[in-house]
């Protein structure tokens, strides 16, 4: 299931920030962000209640944020996205968002790349850190 | 790569490269990477050797293209299995029934054809999901809702096919009662249209379903007769406002008066939204999990002690707001006239269209809006469910009357507990059709070897619903043999008429060999 994906094409600068963020973080889901990717998905359940939210401190363009659900992600960004060439989405999520985000990018023509699944799980939470990226020929970059 | 059973590498080969060329070569999948995305995430044969998996998958876009693979595979006994967006999950997933069936994947062709804002229809071919209809609708302005089933990523088409089912009103939220049309490419390859479609230049395929003649659109209802390429579907107006409101009664005799009454209520149009009837003092600790029914006297105990009402009747209207308020206060009248004791409550009013604030707060299937919501439930505390091992849905036709619904709970209960079945939903008393009670319960299947066991037991649930005379409207590849035998009246006419259909229509059984237990001739005798 997993192929090989060209991170060298990528601006690993642009998630530079989130490098100082993952030392910081009350999770260690944040220290396995996956890095070179076109946007992140960060899902919030992974936090623990009450503390308080590193993802401020990203500066990054592409930031998106979800509490499990991912259907307003999907629906409102990442459909039109996907349905062009390229694009390479990175998250740290639970297992369950992740499955739904690998269905739907699979009808695109995408292909999780990589995926490490992480502990601790919470709440019977299991966090995932992943990468999506386009593998049929029409959406290849 | 697998072939397969029967068709040699060289056939096989040859099937497939002229697929090809009828499609292109970027639309057939053969690696095992790209099998395994039409795999059932779901199935209870993981990973076992008898999982039900494809050979290959080919995506053609057109009519066209659809006819060619077709006829490709009918020329040399191919088996195929089409799939519209293959998001059977529960119920099979996308995988084939007869593995090695070559999937056809008709995500491709998404096409809407057409929304008759006046007729209040649609035309859309079987890769339309409910998101990209919503969009279309949404975008266009149009005043029609659609009905959505609880995960939204799924087809208008495949759903329907497999006879699913949503939420709002009775003539919608039973989707193949709502469909109005239907094309599809046969075992030969020929274009068959069913109704008013059958006549060139009628401009009223979508208005009237039955055309002259017996009526054929159920022959393409769970059926493996042919690929259905169109289909139309009854669209719901938007209604001006929306009410919930719930009655409860307070002892357990109350329950076949309060069956009896609903029903007249809704039989004659008074509400038209989904009816539930529940126990809130059955399901004090979690809303899906209707517990057994005791014996009346401890059930009128347990009300006395926890103070919660023994039956909830909640009942769902659309329509606008003077007339849904009005019938609610007849249904109130009726129900004091009735019974003593009872108490009504308004649960939700919401003007529409929905305001962006009322849109965080509705379940939003009630209102046509598809959503994914429903695959984070499990976290969110509605029982055990993590989306990624999967689970199976029991689905059986019950009677709609208190003592049948008393009558499902307990057999269904006493006999999942005695054989160790784990439920993580329980509901007995809901419905997406018109005139029927669905006992619905959610099994979680395993991915670890537990599910041989699991099939075991399924199948002994479903020899115990059918001896009540219950029987499943739905249920994944592997138990529609069983439940196909229960439906077994002079000695199981319906399965051998169905054959006689097959052999027909599909004399060389390349179509969705095995689908809800009709299987060719040629694969009959061992079943698959
Ligand atoms: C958590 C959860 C909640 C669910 N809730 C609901 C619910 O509320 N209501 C509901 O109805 N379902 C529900 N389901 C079941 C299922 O997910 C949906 O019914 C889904 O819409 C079916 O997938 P699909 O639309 O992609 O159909 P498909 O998978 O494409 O089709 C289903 C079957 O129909 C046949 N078929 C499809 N297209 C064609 C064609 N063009 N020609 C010939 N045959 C064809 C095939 O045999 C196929 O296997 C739920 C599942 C889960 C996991």
């Amino acid at each position: 299931m997993i192929t090989g994906l060209d991170m060298d094409r990528r601006n690993l600068l642009k998630w530079s920030a989130i490098v100082p963020l993952a030392a910081a973080a009350p999770y260690t889901a944040l220290a396995a962000v996956p890095q070179g990717v076109d946007a992140l998905v960060i899902d919030r359940r992974h936090w623990p209640a009450g503390t308080p939210t590193p993802l401020a401190g990203l500066a990054a363009p592409q930031l998106f944020t979800i509490d499990g659900d991912v259907t307003q992600l999907w629906y409102q960004t990442l459909d039109p996205i996907w349905r062009k060439p390229g694009f390479v989405l990175g998250g740290v999520t639970g297992s369950d968002a992740l499955f739904v985000l690998e269905v739907l990018a699979g009808d695109r023509g995408r292909r999780v790349t990589q995926r490490r699944v992480l502990d601790p799980v919470v709440a019977g939470l299991q966090p995932v850190s992943w990468i999506i990226a386009p593998h049929h020929p029409s959406v290849k970059g | 790569m697998t072939t397969p059973k029967g068709i040699s590498a060289q056939v096989f080969a040859d099937g497939l490269a002229e697929m090809r060329s009828a499609v292109g070569a970027d639309w057939v999948f053969t690696s095992q990477e790209d099998l395994h995305t039409y795999r059932d995430f779901y199935s209870v044969l993981w990973d076992e050797p008898d999982e039900r998996v494809a050979s290959a998958a080919v995506a053609p876009a057109s009519v066209e293209e659809v006819q060619a693979v077709v006829r490709a595979a009918n020329a040399r006994g191919i088996p195929v299995y089409p799939i519209s967006t293959g998001r059977n999950l529960g119920y099979g997933g996308a995988a084939p029934v007869y593995s090695g069936s070559v999937v056809i994947d008709l995500k491709r062709m998404n096409r809407i054809i057409d929304v008759d804002e006046g007729n209040a229809s649609c035309l859309v071919e079987p890769g339309v999901s409910y998101f990209d209809m919503y969009r279309h609708l949404q975008e266009t302005g149009s005043k029609l809702w659609l009905d959505v089933p609880d995960p939204g990523w799924g087809s208008m088409v495949g759903n329907a096919l497999d006879s699913g089912g949503g939420y709002t009103a009775a003539p919608y939220r039973g989707h193949f009662e709502a469909q109005c049309g239907i094309e599809a490419v046969l075992g030969d390859g020929e274009l068959f249209r069913t109704g008013m479609g059958a006549l060139p230049g009628s401009e009223t395929w979508q208005q009237y379903k039955m055309g002259i003649g017996p009526s054929l659109d159920g022959l393409f209802r769970q059926s493996s007769l042919g690929v259905v390429t169109k289909m139309g579907f009854w669209l719901f107006p938007q209604p001006e406002a929306y009410l919930s409101a719930s009655i409860d009664l307070q002892r357990f005799e109350d329950v076949e008066p309060l069956v009896d009454l609903f029903n007249e209520l809704e039989y004659g149009n008074i509400f038209n939204g989904m009816p539930s009837i529940t126990s809130p003092v059955l399901t004090r600790g979690n809303p899906m999990m209707f517990q057994p029914v005791p014996e009346p006297e401890v059930m009128n105990r347990m009300v006395e002690e926890t103070g919660l009402p023994a039956w909830r009747a909640t009942a769902g209207f659309y329509g606008p707001e003077k007339v849904i308020r009005a019938q609610w206060e007849y249904m109130r009248d009726r129900f004091s006239a009735q019974f003593q004791n009872v108490t009504f409550k308004e649960n939700q009013f919401v003007k529409l269209p929905l305001s962006a604030e009322d849109m965080q707060k509705v379940s939003k299937a009630r209102f046509g809006v598809p959503s994914l919501e429903i695959f984070s439930v499990g976290s969110n505390g509605f029982g055990d469910f993590n989306p990624s091992d999967g689970h199976i849905w029991f689905s059986a036709i019950i009677p709609r009357t208190g003592k049948g619904l008393v009558e499902a709970n307990r057999v269904m209960r006493r006999e999942c507990a005695r054989l160790g079945i784990p439920l993580f939903m329980f509901s007995p008393a809901v419905t997406c059709w018109t005139r029927s009670f669905v006992l619905f319960a959610a099994v979680p299947v395993y991915k670890d070897g537990r599910n041989k066991e699991l099939r075991d037991n399924v199948q002994e649930i479903i020899r115990i619903c059918a001896q009540h005379g219950w029987g499943e409207y739905r249920c994944p590849p592997a138990f529609q043999d069983a439940v196909m035998d229960s439906y077994s009246f002079n000695n199981n006419i319906l399965r051998r008429v169905n054959e006689r259909i097959k052999d027909a229509l599909d004399p060389n059984g390349i179509i969705s060999a095995g689908r809800y237990g009709v299987w060719p001739k040629h694969l009959r005798g061992g079943r698959g």
